[in-house]
Formats: C-alpha cells, structure tokens, sequence
C-alpha cells in the first residue's frame, strides 16, 4: 500500500516538473537557511559551555559611579581577589586574580613569535576544567612555568616533547613549559587564551604592584571566580557588593564601587550594562535569527501549500473519480501527504547539501567555526523531526482541503476553486510578503546605521598610520629611533602613547578644579603620550597650542577636548588650572572631539599629558611618498636594527577602526543574505501561483480577448490581483518593520534617522520584483492565441 | 464586406497534416445573413475564426471592408476585431466571475467608453434580451438559453457591423434556439451582417443564403431568397 503511495506520488513529481522543482528548491533553500540560524544559535548558546563548571564561574564585576552616571567595567584593583577570599572564602572554590590577556613574545631559540596568554593564579586549570594532554593541572604551582596550548606547543616544538623546555618571554624571563592542554574552542570566551603563566611571575616582574601606596586605587587586573558548589550565585553576588567599598578612604567613596559577579552563562550574551543595569547585548540577534529561521522556514511551506491548493483544480477530477471507485477520505489524505513526504525528504537531501556547500562562507560571515555534526544523532534526531513537522505543516492544507472535494460535484464539472479567490491563500501570499518586506527594511536600515556611525567625523587622520607595541627595548633607545626613521624619510613623525588612538585603555580619577561639585566622582580617558603625539595623528587644535619639547613647564600641562571643556565647564579653558593627584595642570590647548571608542556612543571627557616613560604603544605616520610595502619594509629593518630580539608586528590604525564596525556589519550581511532569500522563495512562491493563476484563467483570457482586451489590458488583469496583496503586505510590513528598527537603534546613542525613502523604497522595490515575476506569466498568457485557449473547452 | 480568394488554413501537428480549409472563395456584402453549413471536421469553426480575427490564414486572401488584412499583425487585428466584430458561441463562453451586466459590459470596458454610457448600452441589450431581471447573477446561476441571450447581447452590445455565431443554437432546445433566432433576424433587419455556422436545416432557413463545405472547399451554394 505504502509503496504504492510512493510510486503515485513520484509519478506527480515527474509529472510537473517544473512545479516540483520550484517545490522542492523552495523547501531546500527554506531549510538551509533555517539549518543555519539553528547551527548559529546552537552554537551561540552553548558558548563556553565546554567549561564543565560553567554554572558555577563567574567575572568580578564593579558598577562605579562616575561624572554622574554608573558605569560598569571588568577591571579591578590586584587585590580584589585575596580580599574576597579572606571576607567570603567559604562560599567560593575559587577566586583567582589575572591579568590582561596580552600578546606576548614567546622566544625558543631561534623561533620568535607573538602569542597571547594571560597570567592567572593557579586554580585556573581546574576552574576551566582544562584538559591536559602533557602534564598535570598542577603545572602552575612553580613560579617561572608555562602551560601551552596544544596549538602553541605545535608552534614551537612540532611532534618533539615540549615538557621540561625553557622559553624565554618578552626577552625577560625564562620560564619552563610544565603541561600542555587542549586548545580551548572558538566557542569559548578564553579562546585567544593560548598559553598560561603564575600570577605570582606577574607580580615578581612588575615589582611597584606589590609597592603601590593605595592598591584599592587602580583597575588594571581581571578577577574570576568558582562559587562553591552548594552556593546560589546571586546571593554570594549580593554578599560580596561592599567588598571594596568598605576599605576604601572617603576620597575614593565617592566613587560608590559595588562588586558583583557576572555569572558565565550571561558573559557572551548579556554582556551590556546601561547605568548598572545588565541590558542584554547579543541574546537579541539570537533572538532577532530565530525569528528570521523560522518565518524563512514558514515562507517555504507557505509555498508548498499555496502551489499544491492552486494545483488541486487540476486534481479535482483525481479527486472525484478516486472517490467515486470507493477511495476513502483518509485514503485521499494518505496520498497528499506521501506527496508532501516526498517532497520534504528530497528538500532535506538538497538542503543538507547546500549546507554543507554554505557553511564556509557562513562562517567567515558570521565569524564562526561551526561544522556539520554529522555523528551527532540529536542532530539527525532534529533534523528528522523538523522534517516530520514540515511535511505535516506543508503537506496538511492540501492534503485535508483536497481530500474533501465533494466527488459528484467535481465530476459534473460545476466545482470551481475559485481562480484566486480561496482566503486562504491571500492570506499566505500577504504574510510571505510581508516577512519579505520588513527583512528588506531591516537590512536597509542596519546598513543606513553602519553608514552613519562610519560618516561620523573621527576629528583626526588615520591615513598612513600605524601602530606598534612599545617595549622596554625599543623604550630606552626611543629617540634614536625617531631620528634614524626621521632623517631616512621613512616616516613623517612618530610618537608613543599609553592607549592607541583607537581604544581607551588608561582612565583616570583624582581630578579637581575650581567650582566642581565635591561630591562628584570623576574618571577621565588619560592618554600619557610624547610631545609629538597630535602632529602624528594630526588632531585639530581648536584653541590654544600643542605640546612642545621646547617648554619644559608642559610637563604638568594638559590638553583636553571639547567635550572635557563642556563637562568641567569652563567658558575660556585655554591657561585655567586642572589638579590631578593634588599636584596643578595647566590647560594649554583644546582639541576638537576625537572619535576614540565606539562609533555609536557620544564621546567621553578626555584628557592628554607628557608622559615618556610608561607608554604602550608607537604610533607611526608613514611617509605618503613611499609605496606602503617599502617604507614598512623599512620601518621594519630599523626597528630590527635596536631590537633584534623581537618580531615586528603592526597594525593599521584604520583597520583597526574598521573592526569597531565588525559586529553590526555582521548582522548586516546576514540580515541582507536572509532578505534576499526570502525574497527569492517568495518569487518562487509568486512565480509558480502566478503560473497556476494564468494556467486557470486561460479560458476567460481567451474570451476577453476575442471582445477586445489587448495585451496591456490582460497584463494588467492579470497582475493587480498580486499588486494588490503586496500593497496589504506593505501595510502590515512598514508599521512592524519600523517599530522594530526604532527599537534597535535606541541601543545606539549615535544613530541615523529611519526616513521615509527606506520605505518608498522597500515598496518600490516588491512592487518591481512582484510585477517582474507575474508579468511573464500573465504576458505569456495574453500573447496566447485565442482560438487554442477556447477550444480546450 | 467580406471577400476571400483561395483562402487555405493546414493544420500542422507531428504525424499529420489536417487541410481544414482548401482554396475556398466566396464574398459577403453587407447586411447579408448567410448560414454555413456542413458536416463535422469540414472546417466550418476554423473558417468562421479566421473570418472573425482570431486566426490567421495559411494562403489565400482575405479583404475586409476594403482592407486586405490577412497578413496582419495581432494587435491590428485585434483594433478591427473590437470595433467591428461580434462573437457567439455555441458554448457561450461567458467568464464565470463575472456577473451578466459585467459579461456584456466588458467590450465596452475595452473601448474605453465611459461608465454611465456604458451602462445604458448595457441595460437597454439586456432589455432586449429579455435578461434585465438577471442582471446580477453569475452564468452559472442561468439556464442554456438564458446563457446563450447574454451571450448574443454581448456580441451586439458595441453595435457590430459583422456578427458571426457558430452554432448558436447547438446547446438549446428548439423553443430556446428559435427566441435566439429571433433575435438574429431582428439584428440583421436593422443591417447587420450575420454570418452563421449551424447543422440545423431549420435555423438555416431563417438565412438569405446557405454556403454547404465538404473537406474545407464549398460544394453549394443556394440562395433562400
Ligand atoms: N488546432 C488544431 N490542430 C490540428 N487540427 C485541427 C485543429 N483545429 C482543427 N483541426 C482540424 O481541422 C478540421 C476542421 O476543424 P473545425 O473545427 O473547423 O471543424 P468544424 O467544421 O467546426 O466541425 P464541428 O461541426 O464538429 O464543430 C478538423 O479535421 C479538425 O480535426
Ligand atoms: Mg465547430
């Protein structure tokens, strides 16, 4: 019987060619990208679940009061982590300070290269739960050793035994590799975590850490913590709050400092906090794709059961004479669905493969390394199920609506479907429209947005700018590197920096001024550079002067830019007095604002001083005469020449300004990658119910032709019934589409208007596809000669 | 009003070729009623298609009004065809969406004419017809011979010069078929051209003048007046 079922249902496949192709291309495509979006947000919600303690880890977090508003921030004074362990030891398994994750120079003989590791008390191995390949989780306990990853330790010492060798790091220290341990997956927020150091070598290389007069005073290590395993994570959180506030001197009260922990399972999905308050961050693109996933998914089957009910006229008669030989109704209902199974199993076959074919790409776009699990049986189990789901949900409007044609009716030929009229199917075509719709609108804007944030003027020139890791090398001949680079015209002019002129990684407190609110905790970006630090950059001054060697007194001055001005509120700031740290500041020069941190947020207060001797980073402005390869060639032999002992390694400033777009520009391609396939299996949802339509109307476009109708006539005839749903589409489209978009854009306090064209032009552009697409049909129908469209009667 | 010569039309399909009008010549003036005759497959349909516009020869010529048209292109046939032509069919072929006042309406819709016009021309054929009364119902919702007025009052709506009708009467039963007569001969009184297809010896009387084929080439001639 079932065989039986397949055989009839095959012979329709190959009966219609044309329709089963569009059938069955239209699932597939719908599939494959529902596949995606449910790969991406698997993978997406298992991030760092690879840690077997995920429930239990968790980020010291402070919320700190500053210029009047709640900030939040991962940093932490180096003594967080002791102080929580004395106060609240037993409700944590661990709590374990680190530092950055930075890169560092591992050097092994002759082979040098840049690699990022942190240094992290010991516990860490257990906290993540790293597995070993060489060694024992307890390879930290020494204070000169190493744990690589297994990545790292290919790197250096390929198949030889990498245990027991010494490598020495940044030049300084030799330290003995005593483990080496899985790499950690791309999944996971310690991925770029390739290699592992003690804490306490982090301490005994930095010695002023430990001599440092008010060590509550600076932020600039990181705390993780374990709770322990009976402990419920927000109590302890709540515990912990005044941990910090409670040693600190009323100076720093002001500050408010509340710690609390950010438990793991919310570090890569609610990462974002707004006035101390956890907003979300990512969860609403998992959010926003699932969506997407499922109404591709639903835009597929609603092809499916619009072209199988527009077909059911030409099966009406099957219909009719199976039920006048005795079929039953289930029996009917058997067949269609057997027809959409076998549809729905060849999609699956067809999506597997476009998946497979797409996921390169997939994960470029969308900065994943997901692969096929093709063992896993929980995904076969899904897939099959979602299979199932779909063929019922696809396969159930035609199977229950064909199968209740009444046969006597059919047979004596007064049952009509009705050309266009059955609800039903508006309705379907107007949802897939105008899912279609908001996608377009959607993608429209996030692209208007990315625009806008990359048009914001950046208040400085990031043209032929690189940047270098400062050492302490390269720090003590720094001058005369300047001058060989300088007198060879390789470079314009050169400069170091604590922060680069992307990024903000030195702020500071201890501000004073005349007429400021003493109650008022303030924390400015503090950029420590040389004197020829706007020359590099070239920054506009927009009153005052620049920093000048010449001036000795520019040692205590500062310049600051024009929304420090606002902030502190001076009318005529140029030659007033700033104090920091007790000691007076002279304000020489104002800047215009530089855009330094996110594209998308208003600029901070920021001050610039003289500082030669802790920078970070060398900034260098290549000389625009040479071709780019040359001079970094250059740059390059000269930085070799004082430092051998290091690679070079650089980074272009406007590339690294391009990354601050990476994840909106993310969303944006995928956005667009999923309008366009809705829009491409709406067509063909259009293109084979047009096809139907014009296939049904054929007699009565004979006879308006033989009264007089010319092509023109019938094309529009023919085309308004669509145009008409897509206009009901736009209506319901633009209200939802700019609802949610507004509601995106708030997140972002710099941001574009959604103005009227995106909407003209969303219209304008389904009005186009949806005329292009009917209008083959309906053209090809109305060139028809006559004569051959009546004599079918 | 109508002139052929030689007119020839072949059916090509894979395996056969069908001669369904051979070298066939005749003529008819204006105000003519003329009813062709003949048995089935003599090619009586595809005459009156390409006598109506809707085909194009394979030979021969075809003047109309004066105009040699058989090598015209479709969109200039099709401005001849809805100003001066109208159709009836043995099976109606009224569109089943459409309401009986929209069927009649339509060739008026596509030469343009303006709503109240329009619907005064409508009313006053339907009067005629005697179809007023079922001015809002669907061709489903009519009898035959209801269907087959609706249909007549169609092709005359626009005022034709030529009416042609094959087998008007094919489908009706003979009280039914002699009304749409009727209506004919009244339509060709007040000048008309009817051009008729039929098998019945009956209806064929109500005509000046019967042209009999046999294999697509004419065998009679005979004048009824
Ligand atoms: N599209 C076509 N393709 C092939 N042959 C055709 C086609 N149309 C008509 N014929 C053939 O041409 C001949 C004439 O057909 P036509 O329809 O004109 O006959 P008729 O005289 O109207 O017959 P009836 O009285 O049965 O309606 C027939 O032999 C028919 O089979
Ligand atoms: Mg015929």
């Amino acid at each position: 019987m079932i065989r039986n079922y397949i055989k009839i249902a095959w012979r329709n496949l190959l009966k219609n060619k044309g329709y089963s192709a569009i059938n069955i291309g239209g699932l597939a495509v719908g599939m494959a990208v529902t596949m995606l979006i449910g790969l991406w947000i698997w993978d997406e919600l298992s991030f760092d679940k690879y840690h077997q303690n995920y429930d239990n880890i968790a980020r010291v977090m402070q919320h700190q009061n500053f210029n009047g508003e709640i900030g939040t921030q991962f940093a932490n004074p180096a003594v967080l982590g002791q102080q929580i362990r004395d106060k609240y030891g037993s409700d944590f398994k661990y709590v374990l300070q680190s530092s950055w994750n930075f890169q560092h120079t591992l050097a092994y003989g002759e082979k040098k290269l840049l690699k990022a590791g942190s240094f992290f008390e010991p516990g860490v191995t257990e906290m993540l739960s790293l597995k070993m390949l060489k060694g024992t989780r307890a390879g930290l306990k020494e204070t000169n050793s190493i744990l690589l990853s297994e990545s790292v330790a290919k790197a250096y010492f390929g198949n030889a035994d990498p245990m027991e060798k010494i490598l020495k790091i940044d030049n300084k220290v030799d330290v003995k590799v005593t483990g080496v341990y899985e790499d950690l997956p791309y999944n996971t927020s310690f991925r770029d975590l390739t290699f592992i150091m003690p804490w306490d070598l982090y301490l005994a290389q930095n010695p002023w850490i430990k001599e440092m007069e008010n060590p509550w005073g600076s932020n600039f290590t990181q705390t993780f913590a374990q709770v322990a395993d009976n402990a419920d994570m927000e109590k302890v959180s709540a515990k912990i709050k005044n941990v910090k506030l409670d040693v600190l001197g009323p100076e720093e009260r002001r500050y408010k400092p509340a710690i609390f922990l950010h438990p793991m399972s919310k570090w890569h999905l609610y990462a974002d906090f707004k006035n101390g308050l956890n907003i979300g961050g990512r969860i609403q693109y998992v959010w926003l794709f699932g969506i997407v996933g499922l109404f591709v998914l639903l835009l597929a089957c609603i092809n499916f059961m619009n072209l199988s009910t527009a077909r059911s006229e030409k099966r009406a008669k099957e219909v009719g004479v199976r039920k006048a030989i005795g079929s039953t109704r289930g029996q009917l209902i058997t067949q269609f669905f057997s027809e959409s199974f076998l549809v729905v199993f060849f999609a699956f076959a067809l999506s597997l493969l476009l998946v497979t074919l797409l996921l390169p790409f997939f994960n470029e776009t969308a900065d994943k390394k997901i692969l096929l699990p093709w063992l896993n049986p929980v995904f076969w189990l899904m897939g099959i199920s979602f299979s199932i789901f779909t063929g019922l949900v696809a396969g159930s409007y035609p199977a229950l609506y064909l199968s209740s044609f009444q046969p006597v009716k059919v047979l004596k030929g007064t049952f009509r479907v009705g050309r266009f009229a059955a609800l039903p199917r508006k309705v379907l075509v107007v949802l897939q429209f105008s899912v279609s719709i908001i996608l377009i609108i959607g993608t429209i804007v996030v692209y208007q947005q990315i625009q806008h944030a990359k048009n914001r003027p950046v208040g400085y020139n990031r043209e032929s700018l690189i940047y270098v890791a400062l050492n302490e090398v390269i720090h003590s001949k720094y001058d005369a590197l300047r001058n060989e680079l300088k007198t060879r015209n390789v470079i314009v002019e050169m400069s170091q920096s604590t922060s680069p002129t992307t990024e903000v990684w030195n702020t500071n407190g201890g501000f004073d001024w005349e007429g400021k609110d003493p109650n008022l905790g303030v924390d400015f970006p503090n950029n420590g550079v040389s004197h020829e630090y706007g020359k590099v950059i070239g920054w506009k001054i927009k009153e005052g002067r620049d920093f000048s060697r010449e001036l000795a007194s520019d040692s205590l001055a500062f310049i600051m830019n024009e929304s420090a001005v606002k902030f502190i509120g001076f009318k005529n700031p140029v030659g007033k007095i700033l104090r920091w740290e007790g000691k007076p500041y002279k304000i020489i020069g104002v800047i215009k604002d530089m855009l330094v941190e996110s594209p998308y947020k208003p600029i901070r207060a920021s001050l610039f001083h003289i500082e030669r001797e802790q920078g970070n980073i060398i900034q260098l402005k290549i000389n625009p005469n040479l071709a780019p390869s040359d001079a970094l060639a250059r740059i390059e032999n000269t930085f070799k020449k004082y430092d051998p002992a290091t690679s070079f390694e650089f980074n272009f400033v406007d590339e690294a300004f391009a990354r601050k777009f990476g994840d909106e520009e993310r969303v944006g391609t995928l956005a667009a990658v999923f309008a366009v396939l809705a829009i491409f299996i709406s067509c063909l949802g259009l293109f084979g119910l047009a096809s139907f339509v014009a296939e049904q109307r054929t007699k009565e476009i004979g006879i308006r032709k033989v009264v007089g109708a010319s092509v023109f006539n019938l094309w529009t005839l023919l085309s308004k019934d669509f145009v008409a749903l897509v206009i009901i589409a736009c209506g319901i489209a633009i209200p939802l589409a700019w609802y949610g978009m507004y509601q995106w854009l708030q997140k972002y306090d710099y941001r574009t208007d959604i103005s009227w064209w995106i909407f003209a032009a969303a219209i304008l552009g389904a009005m186009l596809i949806t005329i292009l697409t009917v209008s083959f049909q309906a053209i090809k129908a109305a060139i028809a000669n006559p004569v051959k469209s009546l004599r079918t009667e | 009003m109508i002139k052929i010569t030689d007119l020839e039309k072949i059916y090509r399909t894979e395996d056969i070729e069908t001669v369904a009008l051979n070298k066939l010549s005749f003529e008819v003036k204006e105000g003519e009623f003329v009813a062709i005759m003949g048995p089935s497959g003599c090619g009586k349909s595809t005459l009156l298609n390409i006598l109506g516009l809707l085909d194009d020869p394979d030979g021969g010529s075809f003047v109309f009004n004066n105009e040699e048209i058989a090598h015209y292109s479709e969109s200039k046939r099709a401005q001849i065809r809805k100003r001066n032509i109208g159709f009836v069919f043995q099976s109606f072929n009224l569109i089943d969406e459409l309401t009986v006042f929209e069927n009649v309406e339509l060739p008026l819709i596509y030469l343009n004419m303006k709503a109240s016009e329009r619907k005064e021309k409508v009313e006053e054929v339907l009067k005629k017809m005697q179809v007023m009364h079922r001015r809002n119902h669907y061709p489903q919702q009519l009898s035959g011979g209801q269907q087959q007025r609706v249909a007549v009052a169609r092709a005359v709506v626009n005022n034709p010069k030529l009416i042609l009708a094959d087998e008007p009467t094919g489908n009706l039963d003979s009280s039914n078929g002699n009304e749409v007569m009727q209506l004919l001969t009244d339509l060709n009184e007040q000048g008309t051209t009817i051009i008729m297809v039929t098998h019945s010896e009956h209806d064929a009387r109500y005509s000046h003048r019967i042209i009999r084929l046999l294999d697509g080439q004419m065998v009679l001639e005979n004048s009824l007046i």
